[in-house]
């Protein structure tokens, strides 16, 4: 399938025209009171394969608000939202939980594994809720770790790893079921500056690897790794440029 | 998701927490234990009842002026309660009237917390005197071990022969002899031993033979405690029961000198009688048990969907986590369901296991059979699977309903 990205067939001519993210009057509205907050205002936005890219902005200017609903864990309230060519925006809970599993990789900045599971148990989640069987689930967790360095870790848990090896298992889990993109929410922001280096290493060998990146960040030296910059102000896109 | 994985996840989920998962599942485990023990126990005893409570013999019922058990209060208490005794006139009269209707008539009276003495050996003061006739042995079931029963002449002239009942002999000639002729003194009287009936046993834990038989023409005489007294009928066939009994009735309404509009005023009591009002003790007991066995299930109920809305909350994350990888709802529910259920029906096999242990080693000291009670085992474990489903269904649609932007933010 063209769309399976995290494979090493970097055949770009083919991937370039296809966009993996249409997003046409995109709105996401709260209502605080009698007051309606306009975290995102009429969005439009595509993002093509093999796009490796940085959403940047001040606090509230929306970038985690298109975070949640670029992930599918949350629905605009106006607008168009096509992932892959299907419309998001319409999909009800169970639908979304699909599409996360299958098309999207999650890479947060406070790691989020399960502490009491061992990196092969967290790393293969995913794979559990695809219904993939249990001898092919550790295989393939057990490779996506090896991959991101950690194949001597696999049965250690979080807790005796270091940050910078906890964001390897995430990322590890993020890439586990081959999604469409990778969504990354201030994956350095927990990290020190060497540490930083060694993951926005990963994620330039994944975007070279064919992966599209998505990466949500307010430290411009990590944009800088990324090849489109996206700023957000007050719920609206500032500025959009390919680097 | 699997249901091999839910589950693993259930138990792993719950071992983290092993005091409190422990506890919850002992809420539930006294529930069922009370319900199963109090079960247990009934349905042994239930299982003895035929025969020990067929202390009368072949085709034999007993008038008596009450039941052998009465329920409830108020009206049908007093009713008995101003009941007049069936005294020996009454008891002369109605020999007359079914002396032709019946193999034997017998008298009994008797008179509780007596003591016997032998040389220097004494009972406990726990020895009920019985007054009855030469019929006594043959319609309450005793056959003579030594000497013999009580005869006609013993009756007509009051004499103070007196057979005692198995336990009394143990006690006052421990060494087993045949007292026949040895003098005894029971409350202060001088009586002639003529024999020794043969043991009963135990009824409900009760011993039958503890007690000494004299001549009811003595027992008039010589003891002051005037109860009423019971009359023993045998019929002369059980095709000739059910006519006897009627006709017992009829003879009695007359020797109490009923008019047509008075209802009786005595009971007659048969072996099915005794069980009966048996099984309304029983029933009473079990209705009982049930509703507190009930309300303790409930309150375990209550506990289980606190801990499971505890541990909802403490897991938002978790859930959170396992949403954005793609866990949809149902798995979500499922997981935190099977949890629920996992503790009632732990709590519902500890319980189970206890109660039908405690159950028979009850039943063992009243000499009753071992018993497994299938039907109270299966009603317990729907119990209590619907008890982890409706307790569990809340916490576990709370946490499969969680908003995952919510649970992953940080707090």
């Amino acid at each position: 399938m063209a769309v399976l990205s995290n494979n090493n067939n970097n055949n770009s001519a083919v991937k370039q025209n296809h966009l993996v993210i249409t997003m046409q009057s995109l709105c996401k509205f709260y209502e605080m009171g009698d007051q309606v907050v306009r975290a995102l205002d009429s969005i439009n936005l595509d993002f093509g394969l093999n796009d490796y890219t940085a959403i940047m902005g001040p606090s509230g200017s929306g970038k985690s608000t298109l975070m949640n609903i670029i992930g599918c864990l949350d629905t605009p309230t106006s607008g168009i939202y096509e992932l892959n060519g299907q419309n998001v925006a319409e999909m009800d809970d169970d639908e979304l939980a699909r599409i996360r599993n299958k098309e999207i990789g999650f890479v947060f900045q406070t790691f989020n594994l399960l502490p009491r599971l061992n990196c092969l148990r967290n790393v293969e989640l995913p794979l559990i809720y695809a219904g993939v069987a249990p001898e092919e689930r550790e295989e393939r967790a057990a490779a996506a770790l090896v991959k991101v360095g950690l194949g001597d870790r696999i049965t250690h848990k979080p807790s005796e790893l270091s940050g910078g090896q906890i964001q390897r298992v995430a990322i590890a889990r993020a890439l586990i079921n081959r999604p469409s993109i990778i969504l990354a929410d201030e994956p350095t922001g927990n990290l020190d500056t060497a540490t930083s280096r060694e993951i926005m290493n990963i994620f330039g060998a994944l975007s070279e690897a064919g992966n599209t990146i998505i990466l949500i960040t307010h430290e411009e030296d990590i944009a800088s790794y990324t090849h489109r910059v996206i700023r957000l102000r007050d719920g609206k896109i500032e500025s959009d440029t390919t680097q | 998701m699997l249901m091999r994985e839910t589950i693993t996840q259930a138990i792993y989920s719950l071992a983290v927490n092993k005091l409190r998962s422990w506890l919850t599942i002992m809420g539930v485990a006294v529930g069922v234990f009370s319900i199963i023990a109090v079960m247990t126990a009934l349905d042994a005893i239930d299982k003895s009842v035929e025969s020990g409570l067929t202390s009368l013999g072949a085709n034999t019922f007993q008038i008596q002026k009450n039941p052998a058990t009465t329920f409830g209060s108020g009206h049908s208490r007093n009713l008995y309660a101003n009941r007049k005794d069936i005294t020996w006139q009454q008891a002369l009269l109605f020999k007359k009237e079914m002396a032709s209707q019946a193999r034997t008539i017998g008298f009994i009276i008797t008179s509780m917390a007596n003591q016997a003495k032998y040389a220097n050996l004494t009972t406990n003061p726990d020895v009920t005197i019985t007054g009855g006739d030469e019929n006594f042995s043959a319609s309450s079931g005793f056959t003579v071990l030594y000497g013999r029963n009580l005869s006609e002449t013993d009756i007509r002239s009051a004499r103070n022969s007196i057979v005692l009942g198995y336990e009394v002999a143990t006690t006052l000639f421990p060494s087993g002899e045949n007292p026949q002729n040895k003098s005894i003194k029971v409350n202060g009287e001088v009586y002639t031993i003529a024999g020794v009936f043969n043991k009963k046993g135990a009824a409900f834990g009760q011993s039958q033979d503890n007690f000494v038989l004299i001549p009811i023409t003595r027992y008039l005489n010589h003891i002051n405690e005037k109860s009423s007294l019971s009359i023993t009928v045998e019929a002369f066939s059980r095709k000739d029961y059910p006519l006897a009994i009627d006709r017992a009735i009829g003879a009695m309404r007359l020797a109490r000198g009923l008019t047509i509009k008075d209802p009786n005023d005595f009971e007659i009591r048969t072996n099915e009688s005794l069980i009966d009002s048996f099984r309304d003790i029983q029933r009473a007991i079990s209705t009982g048990a049930f509703i507190i066995s009930f309300m303790a299930l409930l309150t375990a109920g209550v506990g289980i969907m606190n801990i499971m809305l505890v541990s909802v909350t403490e897991r938002t994350r978790e859930i959170g986590i396992r949403k954005s990888v793609g866990a949809p709802r149902a798995t979500i529910l499922r997981q935190f369901l099977f949890e629920s259920l996992f503790l009632s029906f732990a709590g519902g096999l500890i319980g189970m296991t206890a109660g039908i242990f405690i159950g028979n080693v009850v039943a063992l000291q009243f000499n009753l059979p071992l018993i497994f009670p299938w039907v109270w085992v299966i009603v317990s474990m729907i119990v209590c699977s619907g008890i982890g489903m409706i307790f569990g269904l809340f916490p576990a649609w709370k946490a499969a309903n969680l908003n995952p932007v919510e649970a992953l933010r940080p707090k």
